[in-house]
């Protein structure tokens, strides 16, 4: 054994380090279970009568709650995999039996990055419970869309911006470069929640805990005069600036619009990897960004905080695919 | 060679714990007090070491590149809940984002003040000495790699002086004519290197280099004062590491700026991890006095 240790010493000391790095590598990189380490570590479990609460306050709250419970209940329970955390799924499965581990497990993705663009559909799908968009998405009408003016491309059935046709009586997005912006003062009603949160604290980076208010509302519904032409996001941008409210955004040339990445200190994936903020006018979610959607008198405009790409805010499209 | 301080002067394992061990904690500790430590230890120990050079690095080289990193934060980052003002892309600055910035800042200067002393004191035959049995190619290809730009400089002040001698430096003739020598004295630096490069690998090899039973000759003995070194290295960073864990040190920049602040325990960490980082230079200054002592008492003596 010595005889054999001393003649291939080298070899084992460059075996025992390459394991080292590889597994400092694999421990720090995040590629292991749960958030960082080797084991899940387990976040409290949010127990069935918390998420309950939390659900009727988001019920009580949110404009879209309607179509969010509808979501919820239409969701087909069969789908018991890891990836399923709505929280009426989690009514019939939240015995002490469905333990820390399970809910440490059902947070989208456990790292940042820990996730692939189709993973996330794929996630979302199941959380959906693979019936589909959620209820009040509806699909594109092409047909339609063409008559108002959107050119779609034959090949791939979307506009120059990668939009699939609008669904019919919705608008069509109007390019921010092109759109005409008067002095006539128009008002609408304009709201930010982070509600979905409190259904998945436990989710939620630790040192954002602080951020979420008890009701969710970052800012409940307000009037907002805004002049004639001007887009979703520069309401948004104005009355963030107005408020005081921190919002951070970064253009997007391929969407030909503004990507909203935080509002509040709230960013995508803080609250899973599925997590991120969306935007809803007249109770419905478009399918392109807020810098192509313009403003009507008398919209209404509501931010939401998503934990499940939408599904849990009633917003989620199977037809949008990342 | 002389060596440049007392630190110098220890075992080759305790200088590489030592430095090992300062500038892993340089990189992971963000605490604010730490970063101060660290970075003003590092100021003092290169000043130590290298005297008017270091000076002239960390002031004119480290300060400038620290505030450009510190102001290159805020352009990309803004998160934090301070907003100071706006940004004419409609992004707010926050003053979370800005002394992240200079966190970072601080950071980055310190590394890279700290392996300027390890160049300093860790020279290639420590290096060698230290790992040249258990991965010889490794550490020969290392202190290689290592000894490289110094000696890639100084062959190019050999070479543009002998090409001057014929009238072909770059300083010689037009603008063209001097790209052109240039590329001459370039393109003969790099076959040199390579030549060398392989005469250093014949020779090594030449000489059994990594066979296995080959003894190195070294004068590196470890004395009562690197079993002290080792020990006090050895208190100091197990009771920061484990101080660490226990989060004595921690620190958030974002959302908003939060840590452990002035409690008994963050204090006995701020002064262990002050103890570490200047053990070099509190050990050149008790043999420097207890140099001038016995000079002292023998000058008494005589008179």
């Amino acid at each position: 054994m010595k005889a054999w240790f001393s003649r291939h010493r080298r070899g084992a000391a460059g075996v025992v380090f390459l394991a080292l790095l590889l597994s400092a590598a694999y421990y720090f990189g995040g590629g292991a279970p749960g958030l960082r380490g080797w084991s899940a570590s387990a976040p409290q479990a949010a127990s069935s009568v918390q998420s309950e609460t939390g659900d009727s306050s988001a019920q009580a709250a949110s404009s879209s709650a309607a179509s969010s419970s509808a979501a919820s209940s239409s969701a087909v329970p069969a789908a018991s995999s890891s990836a399923s955390s709505q929280p009426a799924e989690k009514a019939d499965e939240s015995g002490p039996a469905a333990s820390a581990k399970k809910t440490a497990a059902a947070r989208p993705g456990g790292t940042r990055g820990g996730m692939t663009a189709s993973e996330k559909t794929a996630a979302a799908k199941e959380i959906a419970g693979g019936n589909g968009s959620s209820a009040g998405v509806e699909q594109g009408d092409a047909a339609y869309s063409e008559k108002q003016g959107m050119k779609l491309d034959a090949s791939t059935g979307k506009d120059q911006y990668q939009t699939a046709p609008v669904p019919e009586g919705k608008p069509v997005p109007v390019e921010p470069q092109d759109a005409v912006i008067t002095d006539r003062e128009c008002t609408c009603t304009f709201s930010i929640s982070c509600a979905a949160i409190n259904d998945n604290l436990s989710w939620l980076d630790p040192d954002k805990k602080e951020l979420v208010p008890a009701d969710g509302w970052l800012l409940k519904p307000t009037q907002v005069t805004f002049y004639e032409g001007e887009s979703v996001f520069n309401v948004l941008l104005r009355t963030c600036k107005q408020q005081g409210i921190h919002m951070e955004y970064k253009n997007t040339p391929i969407y030909n619009s503004a990507y909203i990445e935080g509002i509040g200190n709230l960013y995508e994936f803080d609250c899973g990897e599925l997590s991120g903020w969306m935007y809803e006018v007249n109770d419905w979610f478009p399918n392109y960004g807020c810098s192509r959607y313009q403003l009507q008198d008398g919209d209404s405009v509501s931010f939401v905080y998503t934990c499940d790409l939408g599904v849990d805010v009633g917003g989620y499209s199977a037809a949008a695919g990342g | 060679m002389r060596n440049r301080d007392a630190f110098s002067g220890c075992h080759p394992a305790v200088s590489f714990l030592y430095f090992g061990l300062v500038l892993i904690f340089s990189m992971i500790f963000m605490h604010p007090v730490c970063l101060a430590i660290s970075l003003l230890s590092a100021f003092a120990y290169s000043i130590l070491l290298n005297g008017a050079r270091a000076v002239r690095f960390n002031f004119l080289g480290l300060l400038p590149m620290m505030l450009l990193a510190a102001f290159i934060n805020p352009a990309f980052s803004h998160e934090g809940e301070t907003i100071l003002t706006y940004l004419p892309s409609g992004n707010p600055l926050t003053l979370e984002s800005i002394v992240y910035g200079f966190a970072a800042a601080a950071m980055l200067a310190g590394v890279i003040c700290w392996f300027s002393c390890y160049n300093a004191v860790m020279t290639s035959d420590k290096f060698v000495y230290l790992f040249g049995r258990v991965i010889p190619a490794l550490s020969l290809v290392l202190s290689m790699t290592l000894r490289f730009v110094p000696k890639f400089k100084a062959q190019i002040r050999t070479v543009s002086g002998a090409q001057r001698c014929v009238g072909r430096d770059v300083s010689d003739g037009g603008i063209l004519q001097r790209a052109r020598h240039g590329m001459t004295i370039l393109s003969i630096l790099v076959t040199w290197s390579m030549e060398n490069a392989i005469e250093t690998a014949d020779s090594m090899r030449s000489r059994g280099y990594g066979l296995p039973g080959r003894t190195a000759f070294s004068i590196y003995r470890f004395e009562r004062r690197d079993r002290r070194m080792l020990l006090a290295l050895l208190a100091c960073g197990g009771y920061l590491a484990a101080g660490a864990a226990m989060g004595g040190l921690r620190w958030r920049y974002y959302p908003t700026i939060r840590g452990a602040g002035a409690n008994g325990f963050s204090v006995s960490l701020y002064a262990a991890y002050l103890a570490l980082c200047l053990l070099p230079v509190f050990l050149d200054l008790r043999e420097a006095r207890q140099w001038r002592l016995a000079q002292n008492a023998e000058g008494g003596s005589h008179a």
